[in-house]
Formats: C-alpha cells, structure tokens, sequence
C-alpha cells in the first residue's frame, strides 16, 4: 500500500493508528495517513465510511479518540487552541443561526477568529466576490438556496485566511458553474500555499484537483497516494485499446497472443485487449502489432487504457464489500 | 472576551425574535386585560402594579425557558454550533451568553411591564401607596429570581435533551416545578425572605448552569 504517514517537517497534518467508536461501533479503525504542506488530499469513500468522522477529530469537534493526530506539528486534542487559529472548516451540512444576515454571521465568524474590525471590513466584500456571493451580503440566512448557504459555509472558512482548510463535502449542491469555480478556488489558495483537505462524492472532482487521494471504506483506509500510484496500485486489470483504421472481422483470426487473456470488440473497428498480470505491455503491443499487420488489417491507434479513479474506487471499495 | 462579544451578539438575535417581541409588548397588554377583567367580575380592580408582576413571573419565565430550550436542541442538531466550536473560544461561553442575553431580555421586558403598571396606576389614582410600590419592588425580585432558576432549567434541559418536543415537555413540567424554588423563603415567612430568595435564586441558577457546561463541555459534535 502507498503511503506516506512518517512524520516530517513537511506535514502538515498526520493522522497516526487512529481508531474511534460510537457506542461500540469501530468508526475509524487504525487510519493512518499524512498530508503535506501546501497539498490538496482529497478523501473519497461511500457514506458512512468515516470521512466525517476523520475532518471532525482534525478539526477539534470530536476529542476522544485512540491514537495521535497532530496539525502543523500540534498534537490533538489537547493543543487543540494553537490548532483552531490555523483551520478554517467547512462542515458537510451548514447551518447558521436564522436571524443572521450573511454579512452578521461572517463578522461574527471573524471576529471570533481574531480579525480586527478592519481586516474584517476589508476581507468580508473581498471574500463574497471571490464566492460569486456578493449580492448577498445583507440577505437573511434563511432566505439563501442550499447552494448559496453552502457557498457562505466556504467564504466563513476562508475569512481568516487558514493554512489549513478541511471541507467536508464542499461540492454538494452546488451547480456546475460554482463547482468549476470552487475548484479554481482551491486551486489557487493550494498555489499560495494552503494546505486542504476534502472529501466528495464527485471522482471526477477529486481527480481534477487534488495531489494525492486517501480511499477510506468501514473506517480503514484502504490506499493513499497519487492519481498514477493509485493507478499502478490497480495491477489487476490492464486493458490495450487497438483502433482499426476499418472495420473488419480478420480480428478473429488473431488467436492466441501471449500474455492477452482475452479479445473483443465492443465497437466497429475498436478492439480491446485483456492483458495478464504483469505482462509487459510493450512486448504485448509489439505483437499484437504484427500479427495483425499480417492479416492485413490496418491500424490507427494503440492505447494503453489505465484504469479511471471510479475504477479504483470501486475496485477498493467493492474488495472491502466481499 | 468571548464571551461580551457572543453576548451581544445572542442579544441581538433574540431581541428581534417574535417571542421576544411578544413579551415586550404581550406582558404589559395581558396584565391590562388581567386588571380589567378582575374589576368587573369583583367590581374593585387589583392594583396593576400587582398584576403585572404576576403575569411577568408566570408568563415570562415559562415563555423563556422554552425559548432556550428549543433554541439550544434546534441549533446543537442543526450543527450551528460546529462553526463556532471550531474556533478559538471556551464553549462555557455559548452557553453563558444564551442564558444572559435570554435573561436579560426578560427582565427588561419584566421591568417594562412592572413600570407600566405603575404608570396606570398612578393614571387612574393620582397618587402611588408606598405599600404598592414595595409590593411591586418584591414581586419584581421574586419574579426575577424565579426566571433566572427557569432559564438556567431550560439551558440545561436544552443541552441534555434530544428533542425539541422532550425538551419542551421537560421545561414545562420540570423547568417549572424547579423555577419555584426561589419561593420557599416566602412560603416560610423567613425574615428578609427577599433577599434570600436572590441568594437561593442565584445558587441553585449558578448550580443548573453549572451542570450544563460540564454537559456541553464533554458533549462530542
């Protein structure tokens, strides 16, 4: 398994054989992993696998647990005071008090985080435009759409400029026009050195902006690392997708090529090859190749198909399942 | 000072709210309905004064205790508290501003309605007994006292309590029996029963509020 829990300078955040129980059910169960400063982890894992349960001993709302968790080098719960100047925390369903209007909560958030009455006058107009929430800043609580309530939950995590941010299902009700900008928020607050943690549902949305993935299922981590060491963690499967410039059935006279464990076309001139475990794929590819330029078929394309991230998601998550 | 800024700030959130309004102006218009309704049916009408400090104790103490309680279960399962807890202040300090910023929204509304009364009175008589004045003075102490044990029960009750209806149940039976406690001095006819009624008040209102942080403090979001 990929992973990288030493602890180091450069982490900002170390979880270390964590394990917690609700009433006798194992939430988490000795999850170990660490994040890097100025890294984007994303944490991925069906419902009830323990990402919640992960962000809220991180960011200080549940203290009692096993094992130890520090954050930038303060150990938890018991430094917990040095830790909250450090995180700003999205929880995965925000709620604020009803009578508040967005500018109150936010003064009010900020005020409590130590920003004077001028950093926060000049952070607040800042904050609301960079959300896309700007017209909304005297507007009641009660009154914005699930969206837009999401979208304060962000700019109250973001007012006091965290280095580290750990959002809990930060894309969840949000349309296709704030997702894509909330990624390019990430992306530039991780550029001017933020730490951030966050868990989704949405692969695609992992894929698109994090450094490394942490795949959690019955509260265990089942693999951290990069998209690509996740990729060639995945050894299992490897598939080679041939493009014929025509279609054509001489295909099936192939037969038997070393190391494919097997062949077939889903569509017209697309072939797809299983390869063996640990096959070498360009030898794979050489013959193949040969033998089908000897049956006169003409070729346009070869690719290696890596597995997608749903691939490996469903492939860790569906192992724990059986 | 957490603590002056969440105050304020609670203060600002109740101040508005219907309830609040409600015993802002429903307290002094129920004890003027109350002082018309005894003169006709005994031909003689209570002093207002007496009246509406009767009203402020039965009425406001209930009203704000289930308003706490409701408030706290609403907000603690709605997760309302998660943003705040995450930041650097005591979580004494939530609980210690929504009782204040409750209480003292009561007492002043308490403090209208008692003035109010003394106004109408002086309207209708000219003139204001000393007797009535000490009255209302005691009633006003007695009434205070009472809500401060009513509101410490529905902060704890609040805490506890899973439910907004268990809560709400709880304060009315519970919240209410406990509320009387400040009353045994007077019941016993104890000499300065005024003042031990602020001193036991106060006790057993610091010991409910004492019971609730211990609860919230190890409470797991």
């Amino acid at each position: 398994m990929i992973r990288n829990s030493s602890i180091d300078s450069n982490n900002c955040v170390v979880f270390q054989n964590v394990t917690k129980y609700f009433n006798g059910f194992r939430a988490l169960d000795d999850v170990s992993f660490s994040i890097k400063t100025g890294e984007i982890f994303g944490y991925i894992g069906p419902n009830g696998a323990g990402k919640t349960t992960t962000m809220k001993i991180l960011v200080g709302l549940i203290t009692n647990f096993e094992g130890e968790v520090k954050l930038s080098g303060y150990r938890l719960p018991e430094k917990r005071e040095e830790s909250y100047k450090l995180l700003g925390y999205l929880p995965q369903s925000v709620a604020f008090q009803d009578w508040r209007t967005v500018n109150q909560a936010l003064v009010t958030f900020g005020k409590l985080s130590g920003l004077g009455n001028e950093k926060i006058k000049q952070r607040i107009p800042e904050i609301l435009e960079l959300i896309g929430l700007a017209d909304a800043r005297y507007k009641k609580v009660s009154q914005l759409s699930g969206g837009m309530m999401q979208k304060v939950g962000l700019a109250q995590a973001l007012l006091h400029e965290p280095k580290l941010l750990v959002l809990d299902e930060p894309l969840s009700g949000l349309d296709p026009l704030s997702r894509h900008q909330f990624k390019e928020i990430v992306l530039k607050l991780a550029s001017n050195g933020a730490t951030i943690l966050f868990s989704s549902h949405i692969l695609s949305d992992v894929q698109d902006v994090a450094d490394r993935i942490g795949i959690i299922n019955r509260g265990k981590i089942k693999q951290v690392g990069t998209i690509n060491e996740l990729k060639t963690s995945l050894s299992s499967k490897k598939t080679l997708q041939i493009l014929m410039t025509y279609a054509s059935d001489k295909w099936q006279l192939l037969g038997k090529v070393r190391n494919v464990t097997d062949i077939e076309q889903p569509s017209p001139g697309r072939l797809i090859l299983d390869l063996e475990n640990g096959a070498d794929e360009d030898q794979v590819v050489n013959d193949v190749i040969q033998k089908i330029v000897k049956l006169g078929i003409r070729v346009r394309g070869v690719t290696l198909l890596e597995p997608s991230l749903d691939e490996i998601y469903f492939n860790y998550v569906s192992e724990a399942e059986n | 000072m957490q603590l002056g800024l969440l105050f304020v700030d609670e203060l600002r959130g109740f101040y508005k709210s219907k309830v609040m309004i409600f015993l802002w102006i429903g307290l002094p218009v129920i004890a003027l309905l109350f002082r018309y309704i005894s003169s006709i049916s005994s031909g003689q009408s209570l002093p207002f004064t007496l009246i509406s400090a009767l009203v402020v104790s039965s009425i406001g103490g209930t009203l704000a205790s289930v308003m706490l309680a409701v408030f706290l279960i609403n907000e603690k399962n709605r997760h309302v508290y998660d943003l705040f807890l995450i930041r650097p202040l005591k979580r004494r300090d939530i609980i210690l501003a929504k009782f204040f910023s409750v209480y003292a929204c009561v007492a002043i509304a308490s403090l209208i309605a008692v003035l109010a009364g003394i106004a109408v009175d002086f309207a209708s008589t000219g003139a204001l007994s000393t007797t009535i004045l000490a009255d209302a003075g005691q009633s006003l102490a007695t009434s205070l006292s009472m809500i401060a044990v009513a509101c410490s029960a529905g902060v704890i009750i609040g805490i506890a309590s899973p439910s907004v209806l268990v809560g709400a149940i709880l304060v009315i039976y519970g919240g209410n029996q406990i509320s009387v406690i400040p009353l045994i001095p007077t019941l016993l006819n104890i000499q300065n029963a005024a003042l031990f009624t602020i001193g036991l008040a106060g006790a057993v209102a610091a010991t409910l509020l004492a019971g609730a942080i211990l609860l919230f403090e190890k409470k797991q979001f």
